[in-house]
C-alpha cells in the first residue's frame, strides 16, 4: 500500500515536471532555430518538436487522472458542504458516507465505460494526430485513474466509518504570526465550507 | 429550532428525489428542472462538485435521454485535450514557486519605499504589493498567503490593529484573479471559448482602477484613525528596492508583453513562468531550496488535477445542456420577458454573488457560464466584458463568508475567527461593491485597452 501511495505522488510529481520543461523547451526551440548560427541552426531545424503539444497535452491528462485520486486520498476536492456543516452529527456522517459513496459509483461507472473505449480501441490501429502513439496507450489513464479513485474513495468511507475523520490537507501548516519563513498553505487545504468537517468536537469551521 | 434543522436534513434528498419521483410517474416535468434540482440536491449533500455534475450528466443519460452514451463518454476523454486548458496547471505551479521564493517580500519592500510615507503606510503598501503580485500569480488566495504572511506580521509590529491589516489584506488579496494571469479567466474562456489573451488585456485597466480604490478606503481610514506611516524613502532607496525586485517583476513584461506581442499563446506564456519562477526562487533570490522542489510539484499537480477533475465533468455537463438546447431556450424565455440587458446584467450580478455563497470561483465559472453566456450574447453583451464582470462577482465571494478562500486563508495566517474578521473587511468589501456595479454598467472600462491596443474589434 505504502508503495502504491509512493508511487502514486511520483508519477503525478515527474509529469508536472516535465510537462512544464517539455513546453518550456519547445518554445526556446522555436525561437532559437530562427538565429542564424550556422551549424546549430541546422541540427535545430532537423529537430521536429511539434509533438511537443500534444505530448503536454497528454502528461497533463494522465496527470489530472491520476492526481485527482490523490486528492481523493488528501481530502482536496471541493463540494458544496455549508448545509451539512451546520446539520447534526448524525445526519452529517450519513451525508459525508453517502457523498464518498457516490463518487465511488460515479468513478467506477466511469472506469468500466472508459475500459470498454480502450478494448474497443485497442483493436484498431488507431494512432495520436502527431505523437503517432497508439491511442488506446495514451486512454488508459481513464480506466487506471478512475479504479485508482474509485478505490482511494473507498479507503476513505472506509476510514471516515471507522474514526470519524476525514483526510485535510496541510490545514495547519501556517506558520503564525511569529515565524515569518516556510509559509507553507494549501488554499484548497482549510478547515472550510468547501470541505465537510470531521465528527469530531470543535471541528466545524 | 429542531423543526427546521430536520427540514434541512431532508432537503437534499427531496430535491433529488423528487423530478425522478415526478418523472417515473409520468409527469410532465420540464427537463431543466430535473437538471437543476437533481445537481442542485447532489451538490447539497457536500459530496465535490466534479463528482455531483458527472452523476447528474450519468443519471440523466441513462434514463431520460435519446442522446447515444458513447458520444458523451468520448466528451470523458476529450474534454480537457485543448493546450488553452494546460495553462492552469502552469500558472498554478508558477505561483506556488512564487510564494515560497521572495519574490513576495521583495515586492512589500518596493511598494513601501513607494508609498509608505502617505497616510495607512504599510497597509498601502500592502494594497500595492497585492496588485503587483497580482501581476505574477493567477489565484487569489496564493495572493493573500504570499503577501498576507510577510506583511501582517510587520503592520502589528507597527501598532495596525490586527483586524485592519487582516481585512486589507483579505480583499486586497482578491486582486489576484482580476490582474493578469487569472486561473479564473481561464476558465472562463475555456466555458465559453472567449480568447484568454483578450481577457487578460481587459482585466488590466479594472485591475489598477479596484486596487486604486481599496487603497483609497484605506488611506481614509488611517487618516481618520491616525495610524502609524513609515519615514519616507530616498530616491536612492526607491532604486534600490526596484531592482532587488526586478526579477519579479520582470515576469510581468514576460507574460502579458508576450501574450500581447504574440510572442508566446497563453499556455506557453504560463509554462514560461513556471520555468521562470522556478529559476529566479531556486537561483537568483535562493529561498527555496532544491530539495522542497519535489513538494512543490506535488501540491501543484494536486491542487491543478482537482480542477481539471472539474472542467472535465463541467465540460460534459455543457455538452448535456447544449444538447437539451436548454441555455437556449433560456434565451428565448428571457427576450420574450421582455428583459433587457440592464435588467440581465442585475439578475447575473446577483445570482453569481449568491452563488459565491455556497462555491468556490472555478466551479461557479465552468457550471455558471455557459448557460448565462448565450443569453448574455443574445443581448449584444461584449463576451469580454461579461468574463470580467463574472471575475469581479468571483472576487467578491471569496471575500466573505461562509465559503470566502481569501477569508479563511487570511484567518489561518492572523490567527483570527471568522466571525471576527467578517466584521473586519466589510468597508472594502463594500468598496468592491461599488465597483461591481461600475464595472458593470460601464464596459469601456473593461473593453477600451485592448480595443486600444487593436486586440478586438
Amino acid at each position: 500500500m505504502k508503495i502504491l501511495d509512493r508511487l502514486e505522488e511520483v508519477l503525478i510529481a515527474v509529469l508536472m515536471g516535465a510537462a512544464t520543461l517539455l513546453v518550456f523547451v519547445a518554445v526556446l526551440h522555436r525561437y532559437a532555430a530562427g538565429w542564424p548560427i550556422p551549424l546549430v541552426q541546422d541540427w535545430l531545424l532537423s529537430l521536429n518538436l511539434s509533438w511537443a503539444q500534444e505530448l503536454c497535452i497528454y502528461m497533463f491528462i494522465w496527470m489530472a487522472k491520476f492526481g485527482a485520486a490523490y486528492g481523493v486520498r488528501t481530502g482536496i476536492h471541493v463540494g458544496v458542504d455549508v448545509l451539512i456543516n451546520s446539520l447534526p452529527d448524525r445526519s452529517r456522517r450519513a451525508y459525508v458516507l453517502f457523498g464518498l459513496l457516490a463518487g465511488a459509483l460515479f468513478t467506477i461507472i466511469v472506469g468500466t465505460l472508459g475500459a470498454h473505449y480502450v478494448w474497443s480501441i485497442g483493436h484498431t490501429d488507431q494512432v495520436s494526430a502527431d505523437l503517432e502513439a497508439p491511442l488506446w496507450i495514451v486512454y488508459l489513464c481513464i480506466p487506471l485513474g478512475s479504479y485508482l479513485m474509485c478505490f482511494r474513495f473507498l479507503q476513505v468511507a472506509w476510514a471516515f466509518h471507522k474514526t470519524g475523520e476525514l483526510p485535510h490537507h496541510d490545514h495547519g501548516h501556517v506558520e503564525g504570526l511569529e515565524t515569518v519563513a516556510a509559509i507553507d498553505i494549501n488554499p484548497y487545504g482549510m478547515r472550510d465550507n468547501l470541505h465537510p468537517a470531521d465528527i469530531k468536537p470543535g471541528s466545524r469551521p | 429550532m429542531n423543526r427546521p434543522v430536520s427540514l434541512f436534513t431532508a432537503l437534499p434528498l427531496a430535491m433529488v428525489a423528487l423530478p425522478m419521483l415526478g418523472f417515473a410517474a409520468g409527469l410532465p416535468v420540464p427537463t431543466p428542472l430535473i437538471i437543476f434540482l437533481l445537481l442542485f440536491g447532489l451538490m447539497l449533500t457536500g459530496m465535490p462538485v466534479s463528482i455531483a455534475l458527472g452523476l447528474t450528466v450519468l443519471t440523466f443519460l441513462f434514463t431520460m435521454t435519446t442522446v447515444p452514451i458513447t458520444s458523451v463518454a468520448l466528451k470523458l476523454f476529450t474534454g480537457i485535450e485543448r493546450f488553452e486548458i494546460m495553462a492552469i496547471p502552469f500558472f498554478i505551479l508558477a505561483g506556488n514557486f512564487l510564494t515560497h521564493g521572495g519574490v513576495a517580500r521583495r515586492m512589500i519592500a518596493f511598494a513601501s519605499a513607494m508609498v509608505g510615507h502617505w497616510h495607512g503606510g504599510l497597509a498601502l503598501a500592502g494594497v500595492m504589493a497585492c496588485a503587483l503580485f497580482a501581476a505574477v500569480s493567477g489565484s487569489s488566495p496564493a495572493t493573500v498567503v504570499a503577501i498576507g504572511s510577510i506583511i501582517l506580521p510587520a503592520m502589528i509590529n507597527q501598532g495596525f490593529p490586527k483586524r485592519f491589516g487582516a481585512g486589507v489584506i483579505t480583499t486586497s488579496g482578491a486582486l489576484g484573479i482580476l490582474i493578469p494571469p487569472s486561473i479564473v479567466m481561464v476558465m472562463y474562456s475555456v466555458a465559453t471559448n472567449t480568447s484568454v489573451g483578450q481577457l487578460f488585456i481587459a482585466g488590466i485597466v479594472p485591475g489598477l482602477v479596484l486596487a486604486t480604490m481599496l487603497g483609497l478606503t484605506t488611506w481614509y481610514r488611517a487618516r481618520k484613525n491616525n495610524y502609524p506611516r513609515l519615514a519616507k524613502a530616498s530616491w536612492g532607496q526607491r532604486w534600490r528596492t526596484f531592482r532587488e525586485s526586478i526579477w519579479g517583476l520582470l515576469l510581468i513584461v514576460v507574460v502579458i508583453g508576450g501574450i500581447y506581442t504574440g510572442v508566446f499563446t497563453p499556455t506557453e506564456a504560463a509554462a514560461m513562468s513556471a520555468v521562470y519562477a522556478f529559476f529566479v526562487a531556486v537561483f537568483v533570490y535562493k529561498d527555496l531550496t532544491l530539495a522542497k522542489v519535489p513538494k512543490v510539484l506535488l501540491d501543484s499537480a494536486n491542487m491543478s488535477a482537482m480542477l481539471l477533475y472539474i472542467i472535465t465533468n463541467a465540460v460534459m455537463f455543457s455538452f448535456l445542456m447544449t444538447s437539451e438546447q436548454i441555455p437556449q431556450v433560456m434565451a428565448a424565455w428571457m427576450l420574450d420577458k421582455g428583459l433587457g440587458p440592464i435588467a440581465f446584467l442585475l439578475v447575473v450580478n446577483v445570482l453569481l454573488l449568491l452563488a459565491g455563497n455556497v462555491m468556490e470561483p472555478s466551479s461557479i465559472v465552468l457550471i455558471m457560464a455557459p448557460i448565462m453566456f448565450p443569453i448574455a450574447m443574445k443581448l449584444g453583451i461584449d463576451p469580454v466584458h461579461f468574463g470580467i464582470i463574472m471575475v469581479v462577482n468571483m472576487e467578491v465571494g471569496m471575500c466573505h463568508p461562509p465559503v470566502g478562500l481569501n477569508l479563511y486563508v487570511a484567518s489561518g495566517i492572523a490567527k483570527m475567527g471568522i466571525t471576527e474578521l467578517t466584521i473586519a473587511v466589510w468597508p472594502w468589501l463594500l468598496t468592491m461593491l461599488v465597483f461591481l456595479v461600475a464595472v458593470t454598467y460601464w464596459p469601456d472600462m473593461s473593453i477600451w485597452l485592448p480595443k486600444a491596443l487593436g486586440m478586438m474589434r
